[in-house]
């Protein structure tokens, strides 16, 4: 009987609606397990310069060294573009881009530099993935109003990675 | 200090369903009466108005950590604490969305 009279109310009045807003994926995004993609591809590329200058031979030891070392940084350059692209589609509202207009380039810059670590050995290139990462997850953070570090990683290599400051 | 407001959305099913009314007011966040719990409304910067449950309340920086009831709710553990600046009120009064007579015994 109340319900009736309210609801007839509202559809002269219009009460204001207030949203128990609720969404399908499950919430969980952090930019972390690319952070942490990008640095192996890094390490990988380290280890493969390493093997190259100790092992004089070509040997099978060698060959089954620089096989997994490759085989490792191709999954996780690839990881890191696909950690990247699911924040960027499911993730990023357009509220989120009138604050930081510079998410769409820089996921096509990770998506690049993630195809051409895989297509080469130079460490520069894997650098620069983990530092537009860092970028990345510096406006991600910043989204969520949570402040951030810099921190040097706490294992090799050990490049400066930006992690929230919770 | 009174607010009568219409709930969308099913984050807090199912306590609160889509189509149910609250009464909102404003004098219990006067006085400091807010506790966790408490059915708030408030306005979020990017979502707008939004009706959720108070899950934490951070005393010392004046935030306010909210929660749905539904696995699928967006709330603060997707955007972070909300200020008390953007509190509209606390639930007072719920009216219910009668269950249509063929739904009964069906949920």
């Amino acid at each position: 009987m109340i319900y009736e009279f309210v609801e007839k109310l509202d559809n002269k009045v219009h009460f204001e609606e207030a949203d128990a807003h609720c969404d399908i994926p499950c919430g969980i995004y952090d930019p972390i397990t690319a952070q942490i993609a990008a640095l192996t591809v890094v390490r990988m590329i380290d280890l493969m310069n390493d093997l190259d200058k100790t092992h004089s031979e070509r040997d099978l030891e060698y060959q089954n060294s620089m096989s997994r070392y490759i085989a490792v940084k191709e999954e996780h350059a690839e990881k890191v573009k696909h950690e990247i692209r699911v924040i960027w589609g499911d993730y990023i509202k357009p509220q989120h881009m009138e604050k930081h207009p510079e998410f769409h380039e820089l996921v096509h810059k990770i998506m690049q530099l993630g195809s051409k670590s895989r297509q080469t050995a130079n460490r520069e290139t894997g650098v620069q993935l983990v530092e537009a990462v860092n970028q990345f997850a510096e406006a991600f953070w910043d989204t969520k109003g949570i402040s951030i570090k810099h921190a040097k990683a706490p294992y090799a290599p050990a490049l400066e990675m930006v992690y929230p400051n919770l | 200090m009174l607010r009568l407001i219409k709930v969308s959305g099913d984050s807090l099913s199912p306590r609160y369903r889509e189509g149910d009314f609250v009464l909102v007011a404003k004098i219990p966040l006067l006085f400091n009466r807010l506790k966790q719990g408490d059915t708030i409304v408030f306005k979020h910067p990017n979502y707008g108005t939004m009706i959720k449950k108070v899950d934490y309340l951070d005393k010392d920086h004046d935030q306010i950590y909210v929660i749905g009831t539904h696995d699928f709710s967006v709330d603060s553990r997707e955007f972070g604490p909300i200020s008390k600046k953007t509190l509209i009120g606390k639930v007072i009064w719920h009216l219910h969305q009668p269950v249509p007579k063929d739904k009964i015994g069906s949920r």
